[in-house]
């Protein structure tokens, strides 16, 4: 979710109307799906929830869509769109790169500092997140005055052609600009594989930019002086990089800009951007009031469209909607409810409580588990919980334990988490290494998921719940834990037997593994000096582990 | 040695009951039964000591005795004294006396005349703690700490919260932890470009990679939905993809799909993870609360009327607001803040109708309504902590501390 800038003096002269901070916060803010983080010297800090609405990400669309709320201005966003007489010619050669690009220019601008950062942080999240980190939408603004139409977007071989990049004083190759210059390292990656790159470069022969990677110094540099721009969007698919133009042109028209219309000729076909012409959806009327759970009139429900800069006619038990350009996050009439629904406000809902009652049911092995932690309390043990995720090396290597096939994470943020743990006792033991100056015995039991391979099942993978007990102390041995076992068992009212066991946990001869009606359900014994090592531990453990499932099922 | 029973004992203080029998001439025998303990054993002792006849009911003295025998011989034992081996056999038998063992009276004469730390079983046996003394202790003294089993106090938590869910009539769901990203994602609606697919937001699996996607009818309704809607090409092979858990919602679907009541009331409370760099506010491993409600025409208005309902059950606030949200599988979403007095405002759940993109193609046909509660930050507020670690303390002593929720 983006988070923005701005300051609440900007917002209120952009909106043309003095909204007060508790207003914005409590009522106002929440049109435009908004949180605010921060509030200082009435500079805000925002969090703008919708990932799919760009057209919000800036205080000029949250000026432009709070209008509507407030009455200021309600229905589609109207403008004038002048012609220039720029032409883009796009060349085929860069449809094996990066296809589309869609352009436009903005004359008289008169931008100051505060405006101009408001303009960069919107390019920025557009093309963060909207864009998927320039993947499918890059965007360039440049100085309109410096650049000699008609402009051509084609590609080029990375060592045959020099220009100097933004913020830089000599000219480099494409090549150079990928390897050296800092945004060249950070997308280099979305050109390679590409035997050319793209480039937008003029009449005079000046380069405009690399897209996506960065612009020119000459033509790519804008501030506070500049009056006139020109805006490309560059990417995969017209439909993407339109709204991410419309968003950014929009803004600049909130600035006082006027939208003028550039040529672009592709090999087959001519198209003249930015196109802002209205998009359709149907609405159920009684579909409508059926989901919100609200009466409203058809009326109602026209004006409250309205307010979310939409337009309706209704036509029977439907209305037709036509809503802005820039709006890429409405797909069906579901999506039109909600606009209904906020412009309405859920403050003045009243919530309505569900009626229909029915049985709470827990799952058997969790009243099973509850059975195992109040024996567990009874024979003074303190429960802990740690994580399902540990590390190979506490796994196998200290444990002694061959290389098995375990679940392992592919990009693990830490080593110390990277694979799933089959066992509770590594964790165990890790726990009372970080404890070795508490006093002693130390006593304690974990209940937990344990995760294992297993091709049968659809995820390849099982989870089991195991529970397990350690204890450490000076001297402690076998019977200790042992006749713990025997009283979890006689509790339970299970017969169960010990038999001899190779484990390489424990100390052979004082480790057995647990079987109930001729299945095996677990291990205990003393573990092996060498593990107790392993985790720097230098009192005596014992330990048990057994698989409550199996427990379960064998003692219903 | 010997050592004086109780009932040798009382004798000694309040007398034999023979000779507190003879003290009452004249008197009726029945009044005289309750008045006198062991009435039968004073009676035939009287007679057999040829002291007193019954005359009409009455007892009427024969003869009254100067000393008795048997009270100087128990006196004598009480002082050490020897005594005659005839008196000696009745007091035993009468049971006013007990055998010692010698290796006990031996032990327990080594304390006699001492101060003594620890109360030796010898010394009850022989009685002779009598002759002893107590070592004074320092009272304000603390004894060696001992620790009481404990459930662990996020444990505790959580099986609070499970309470209550079971108590508002939700059935509890589960799932695997590790998932098809099918479930994970498709099947909620997620497009397979969506950046919370990326790397850098969901793990992935090394070994095993793949898995087996479910029954091809439900495969089919799923890739339509995403073509239809998304407009691109859906990759079975990267629906098949296994993942650790991302999201508790993962195991809606597979219920949605088939096992369901309507009208129904369903939760989990699952372990999930996501690849993030763990600090103080985040964990690579979370339990996380959700679940979903169907059947009697669910709305926005009931949606808040749930969640209003949650606000009551799981905190105390002092006001509640709902806020518009962006979830990407629900249409309306909705935000539920609770304003709490130690915690000012405080993000309690996030919820919505779940779109019907994702639920007709599980076959359902009604508005469901999805929820999920912010565990973690409940469970801080209710331990009083502002480390979410803590929640998996590794420190012992702490969790030997912790209070008793």
């Amino acid at each position: 979710m983006p988070t923005i800038d701005f300051s609440l003096e900007d917002l209120r002269n952009l909106l043309g109307k003095k909204i007060d901070l508790k207003e914005l916060k409590d009522r106002g803010i929440l049109f435009a799906k908004g949180e605010i983080e921060e509030e200082k010297d009435g500079k805000l800090k925002v969090d703008v929830k919708d990932t799919n609405r760009p057209d919000l990400w800036s205080v000029e669309g949250i000026a432009r869509e709070l209008r509507g709320h407030y009455g200021i201005k309600t229905g589609l966003p109207k403008f004038k769109i002048k012609k220039s007489d720029l032409v883009v010619k796009v060349d085929k050669k860069v449809e094996k790169v990066r296809p589309k690009t869609v352009c436009a220019v903005v004359k008289n601008l008169n931008l100051d500092e505060k405006s101009l950062k408001q303009i960069i942080q919107l390019q920025e999240k557009v093309c963060q997140t909207f864009g998927r980190n320039r993947d499918t939408a890059a965007i360039g603004i440049y100085d309109y005055d410096k650049i000699e139409g008609p402009i051509k977007y084609t590609t080029f071989k990375p060592e045959n052609l020099k220009f100097k990049p933004l913020g830089f004083k000599e000219e480099m190759t494409l090549e150079q600009i990928i390897k050296k210059h800092p945004k060249g390292k950070e997308y280099g990656y979305l050109l390679e594989n590409h035997k050319e790159y793209p480039i937008f470069i003029d009449k005079e022969k000046n380069v405009l930019s690399m897209p996506p990677i960065i612009n020119s110094e000459y033509t790519g540099k804008v501030d506070e002086k500049t009056k006139n721009v020109f805006i490309e969007v560059s990417g995969h698919k017209i439909n993407t990089i339109s709204i991410a133009l419309n968003v950014i042109v929009l803004a600049l028209r909130e600035r006082g800009g006027e939208i003028c219309s550039v040529d672009i000729n592709y090999e087959k076909e001519k198209i003249t951007t930015p196109d802002f012409s209205p998009n359709y959806e149907k609405m159920n009327l009684e579909k409508c009031k059926k989901i919100l759970g609200l009466e409203l009139s058809k009326k109602e429900i026209k004006d409250l469209l309205k307010k979310s800069r939409c337009e309706g006619k209704i036509k029977g038990n439907k209305i037709k909607v036509k809503y802005p350009a820039y709006r890429k996050d409405i797909m069906n009439e579901r999506d039109l409810i909600e606009e209904v629904g906020i412009s309405y406000g859920y403050e003045k809902i009243d919530p309505e409580k569900i009626k229909f009652q029915t049985r709470g049911e827990e799952k058997e092995i969790e009243k099973f588990e509850n059975k195992m932690r109040e024996l567990c309390i009874g024979f003074e043990l303190q429960e802990i919980l740690t994580f399902t995720l540990t590390s190979k090396k506490n796994l196998l290597e200290k444990m002694r334990a061959k290389d098995k096939k375990i679940i392992e994470i592919s990009n693990p943020v830490s080593k110390n988490w990277s694979v799933f743990r089959n066992s509770l006792l590594p964790n165990m033991l890790e726990f009372l290494s970080k404890n070795k100056h508490v006093q002693y015995p130390q006593k304690i039991f974990e209940i937990g998921k344990i995760a294992k391979i297993n091709k049968q099942k659809e995820t390849r993978t099982e989870d089991l719940t195991n529970l397990s007990i350690m204890i450490t102390d000076n001297e402690v041995g076998y019977e200790n834990i042992v006749s713990i076992l025997d009283s979890v068992m006689e509790n339970l009212g299970i017969k169960y037997s010990l038999k001899k066991s190779k484990n390489k946990n424990f100390i052979e001869s004082r480790t057995a593994k647990i079987f109930i009606k001729g299945k095996k359900i677990g291990k205990l014994g003393e573990i092996y000096p060498e593990v107790l090592e392993n985790f720097n531990l230098e009192k005596p453990v014992v330990a048990l582990e057994i698989n409550l499932d199996k427990l379960l099922k064998l003692s219903s | 040695m010997y050592k004086i029973t109780k009932e040798g004992r009382k004798y000694l203080k309040e007398d034999f009951p023979e000779i507190k029998l003879i003290k009452k001439e004249g008197k009726k025998i029945k009044d005289l039964k309750d008045e006198i303990d062991n009435f039968d054993i004073a009676m035939q002792w009287a007679k057999k000591n040829g002291w007193i006849k019954i005359e009409n009911g009455k007892i009427k003295i024969k003869k009254k005795p100067e000393k008795y025998k048997l009270s100087d011989s128990l006196k004598k034992i009480q002082e050490d004294k020897k005594i005659d081996k005839k008196n000696l056999e009745i007091l035993k038998k009468r049971n006013l006396l007990k055998k010692i063992r010698d290796d006990i009276e031996k032990r327990a004469k080594k304390f006699v005349g001492k101060k003594i730390t620890n109360l030796d079983p010898s010394l009850l046996k022989t009685g002779l703690w009598r002759k002893t003394k107590f070592k004074k202790y320092k009272i304000e003294a603390r004894g060696k700490k001992i620790y009481p089993g404990k459930i662990q106090p996020y444990q505790k938590f959580i099986l609070k919260v499970r309470r209550k869910l079971l108590e508002l009539g939700f059935k509890e769901m589960s799932g695997p932890l590790v998932e098809l990203e099918f479930w994970n994602f498709d099947a909620l609606f997620q497009p397979q470009n969506h950046p919370a697919r990326d790397w850098t937001d969901t793990y992935s699996l090394k070994n095993p990679k793949h898995g087996k996607l479910p029954e091809k009818k439900i495969v089919r309704a799923v890739r339509k939905s995403h073509e239809d809607n998304w407009k691109y090409g859906w990759s079975r092979k990267k629906a098949k993809r296994l993942v650790p858990r991302a999201h508790d919602t993962a195991i809606t679907p597979r219920y949605l799909a088939k096992n369901i009541e309507v009208p129904g009331k369903y939760f989990s409370l699952v372990r999930c993870y996501r690849p993030d760099i763990m600090d103080a506010q985040h964990l690579i491993e979370f339990n996380q609360l959700g679940g979903f409600v169907i059947g009697e025409n669910m709305n926005l208005k009931k949606l808040l009327g749930l969640l209003k309902t949650f606000a009551k059950e799981f905190g105390k606030p002092e006001k509640i607001k709902f806020f518009p949200d962006y979830y990407p599988f629900t249409e309306p979403s909705v935000q539920i803040s609770i304003k709490d007095k130690k915690m000012g405002w405080v993000e309690l759940a996030g919820a919505g109708i779940f779109r019907e993109e994702l639920t007709k193609p599980l076959g359902i046909d009604e508005p469901v309504i999805a929820w999920g509660i912010g565990l973690d930050r409940l469970a801080m507020s209710a331990l009083e902590i502002d480390d979410i670690r803590k929640l998996f303390s590794q420190d012992l002593s702490w969790l030997r501390k912790s209070e008793v929720l």
